[in-house]
């Protein structure tokens, strides 16, 4: 006679017992939020040190007299009437003291890296333990390397000191994380903000920002490529596309392309296949589509001058749909004992 | 300069480590003999190591001060940790081991009959004021019957060395000991900054303290069910030992969960609201005081708990760890009444002593303790964290007027103890080693088993000569190695059994 089940050298620690037997658990509700914002909060914190890296190289290749400056950094945010609130003048110093080390900015790097600590702290049980470490590390790094004022050579190096700190983050945890749902909020989180962050770049690039009437003819196309080089998307554009940068083809490329990690489309389509991986998924699953359509429907080349805007506008509020039935359906749900689905009183 | 061991003063007190006459306890001479053979830049560069480690490692705890307007403010401080280890032998912790489940054992017996027969008060064991006044009775939990008979689930004792070298018993933590997590983290720093010592010694590993905690509260579940839903329920991130709930959690693969995670549902059971909906939780690791965990039942304002857990709780459709009420017994008053109660609940000698304890309540025993102020310390009775003590020795006139009068108006709540020089360690103090205050804190765990952890935490009072351990009073820490010595490795460090029993010196009934 066979015996059904021989005894198995159990797991060598209890984590490793807790999931083998008791098999998938379901997240806490306020663990995923937390996750969620861990990952927004994280992406924030990368995508901000490389604006104002890539503003900072910009600008030393176009002319003095261009009065292309700092301001467009503030208007990507979405900060500016917190920024005129603090500031008189959006200058090189202002800007990156607002955007870097400003306590008062909510969205500045190092309150966003505080975002993120905080929010680590909370679900510190639920990730790899060397990555608190990654995070503490990238905590400390900032606070240390990112005061008020350093100058640009030093707040160039700092400033891809914390991008290196986040890839070493998120590589770990890639590698090394269980791909549960924590792993699902996560990315979910990073997507989002990723997707914000590009619509909001076209949105501020697609404004005129040079003078109307100027005489620069060669900086010209020079927006669309700020454009991309904010969202480093240049050298790849050169690779995929193969066209000179001008605005039918950037804006193809940067909303629809399927292959570049950072366009809208591609986190439209990531963020509903971590939808899909989710329990009770309908509304947010029925907003993602909607945003998808939407974006297949539009003729994005041919998009120019208040068309562009105010499809832009219309990409923020399918993204900031999506985050509400995230929020309702996952964080804020009011719940009711299902007998079928807890275990019966014994 | 290195580390000079000839100048080190282990005559202060009884040194875990050194001789009075400055030769190395057994089992101590090769951490005696690493460390003075360090350079004065080596030496540094491992207690960095160590202060890097313990900042990575993310290993904190949460003080409260106020801030520059005076308003309340928090810090999260990195834990202090001091890199010279302490030892314990392996044959005296396990008579320690054994001596602590025996108090433990005695201790669940008394709660349990407290809210059960309450013989101890009809035998005259234990005054009834002192049970039914007491602050951490609850009338709530009258009847109940925990699975096991069992109250307090996870213990912490705090033991003192004295001058002689016998390990007393200081007080017993019975609501919501904290500090475990710092005991296996001090092991991780060191195993990093000293990897050449555990070459030398067989240290008995101490981190399957996660594994017998889950468990132990798996023994707990209410129902048959072979993986129950096992949570630790903390007030959250801004709590003093959130990275401990954490810790913990984390290493039990439990949930970490705050009272707004949790519901009773109209069946009186426990759920959780989870991304696919509700689960049922069956084991509830609390580390919130008993009054915040249900504002139904106690607190009204308490936001920290779930109402309705109390219910859920008598129903026996939840198994909360450490059971309410069991504070009952975590009290000075009572602790003097342990010994005692070993021998009646359990017809056995208690292995473990006391320190002499005077119940300012009982008239004889108060008026001893009004004469000889400037040699006693006074406890109040209910108190943690070493708050409200008076040092009699180093306390001045006034504050011990102060303390007299507090005495006589509220005798209950106050006991007094000989001031015992607590054994000391070498400790790195500003390049060299100097001998500093120190006690320890085991666990222990009771379910359907017992357990005691490998040693437990060693807490070390940083400032020359202070005796006050605790963390949020600039204590430190020091990582604490149950080791082998060969047999033949000289004479055994004063066992803690070797002694007399039940209660140091004179016993605290006779004070005249």
């Amino acid at each position: 006679m066979k015996k059904a089940v021989s005894a198995a050298p159990g797991p060598a620690t209890p984590a490793g017992q807790a999931r083998a037997a008791g098999g998938k658990r379901d997240i806490l509700s306020r663990v995923a939020e937390r996750v969620y914002w861990l990952g927004r909060y994280i992406e924030r914190v990368e995508s901000t040190a490389r604006l104002v890296t890539v503003t900072s190289n910009l600008l030393m290749d176009l002319p003095v007299r261009l009065p292309l400056g700092w301001r467009p950094l503030i208007d990507i945010t979405g900060s500016g009437p917190l920024f005129d609130s603090l500031f008189d003048e959006a200058s090189e110093y202002n800007v990156c003291r607002f955007l870097i080390s400003d306590a008062r900015n909510p969205g500045s790097i190092i309150r966003s890296i505080e975002g993120v600590r905080e929010n680590a702290r909370t679900v510190r049980e639920t990730m790899p333990r060397v990555t608190f470490e990654y995070v503490n590390d990238l905590h400390h790094f900032a606070r240390s390397q990112l005061p008020p004022g350093t100058s640009r050579r030093r707040r160039r190096e700092a400033l891809d000191g914390v991008g290196s700190r986040v890839h070493q983050f998120e590589g770990f945890l890639s590698r090394n994380m269980l791909h549960d749902a924590h792993w699902t909020f996560l990315r979910l989180g990073n997507q989002l903000e990723r997707a914000d962050m590009t619509t909001r770049t076209i949105d501020v690039g697609s404004a005129d920002l040079l003078a109307p009437g100027h005489d620069l003819e060669p900086f010209h196309e020079a927006r669309w490529r700020s454009v991309l080089i904010s969202l480093y998307a240049m050298q790849s554009y050169h690779a995929a596309v193969g066209q000179p940068v001008s605005r039918g083809p950037v804006l193809e490329f940067l909303l629809r392309a399927g292959n570049l990690p950072r366009s809208y489309a591609r986190c439209l389509a990531q963020m509903r296949s971590s939808v899909r991986d989710l329990p009770r998924n309908r509304r947010p699953m029925r907003n993602c589509n909607t945003a998808i359509v939407a974006l297949a429907n539009a003729d994005v080349a041919g998009l120019e001058g208040p068309a562009l805007r105010a499809f832009m506008d219309e990409c923020q509020q399918h993204l900031g749909r999506i985050h509400d039935s995230i929020a309702q359906t996952w964080f804020d749900f009011q719940p009711k004992p299902d007998p079928k689905k807890g275990k019966l009183a014994s | 300069m290195s580390i000079d061991w000839t100048s080190y003063d282990a005559t202060r007190a009884w040194d875990e480590l050194v001789t009075p006459d400055g030769a190395s306890r057994p089992g101590a001479d090769s951490v005696m003999r690493v460390l003075a053979g360090l350079s004065p830049e080596e030496l540094a560069e491992r207690k960095a190591a160590a202060d890097v480690a313990i900042r990575a490692m993310g290993i904190t705890f949460t003080v409260y001060s106020e801030d520059e307007d005076g308003g309340p403010a928090q810090i999260d401080r990195e834990w202090p940790f001091d890199i010279v280890p302490r030892l314990v032998l392996k044959h005296e912790w396990d008579e320690v081991a054994r001596g602590l489940k025996q108090r433990v054992k005695a201790l669940n017996a008394f709660i349990d009959d407290v809210y059960h027969d309450q013989r101890a008060i009809r035998d005259g064991l234990v005054p009834a004021d002192h049970i039914l006044k007491s602050r951490e009775f609850r009338q709530e939990c009258i009847g109940i019957d925990p699975p096991h008979g069992v109250w307090s689930h996870v213990c912490g004792t705090d033991l003192v060395r004295d001058e002689n070298g016998r390990l007393l018993v200081l007080e017993d933590n019975l609501r919501v000991p904290s500090g475990v997590s710092y005991m296996l983290e001090n092991r991780a720093v060191m195993k990093r900054v000293f990897p050449e010592l555990f070459e030398d010694y067989i240290i008995h590993p101490v981190d399957d303290y996660p594994l017998a905690l889950a468990a132990c509260l798996r023994s707990l579940a209410p129902g048959q069910d072979t993986m129950p839903v096992v949570a630790v329920l903390t007030p959250g991130i801004y709590n003093s030992a959130y990275f401990e709930h954490a810790y913990l959690a984390q290493t039990m693969a439990a949930e970490l969960v705050e009272g707004p995670d949790l519901f009773v549902g109209d069946d009186d059971c426990v759920y959780m609201k989870t991304i696919a909906g509700v689960q049922r939780v069956d084991v509830i690791y609390r580390r919130i005081d008993d009054l915040f965990i249900d504002p139904e039942a106690f607190r009204e304002d308490s936001i920290l708990g779930v109402p309705g857990l109390m219910r859920a709780w008598r129903a026996g459709n939840v198994a909360l760890a450490n059971a309410p009420g069991c504070g009952v017994a975590d009290d000075k008053v009572i602790y003097s009444y342990v010994p005692d109660m070993i021998r009646y609940y359990l017809a056995e000698e208690p292995l473990l002593a006391n320190v002499p304890t005077y119940r300012c309540v009982e008239k004889q025993h108060r008026d001893f303790v009004l004469d000889n102020l400037d040699r006693l310390v006074v406890k109040p009775a209910n108190e943690s964290g070493g708050y409200g003590l008076l040092m009699g020795p180093m306390a001045t006139h006034a504050e011990r007027d102060a303390f007299a009068r507090s005495i006589r108006a509220n005798p209950r709540n106050y006991v007094a103890q000989p001031m015992i020089s607590l054994s000391t360690a070498p400790t790195l103090t500003d390049g060299r080693v100097e001998a500093r205050h120190l006690d320890l804190r085991p666990f222990i765990l009771s379910g359907a088993d017992t357990y005691v952890t490998t040693g437990g935490l060693t807490r070390v009072a940083m400032r020359k000569g202070s005796m006050v351990v605790n963390s949020s009073q600039g204590g430190g820490s020091k990582d604490t190695w149950v080791v082998e010595v060969e047999p033949s490795a000289g004479e055994a460090s004063s066992a803690a059994g070797a002694g007399g029993r039940g209660e140091a010196g004179s016993s605290a009934g006779d004070v005249t």
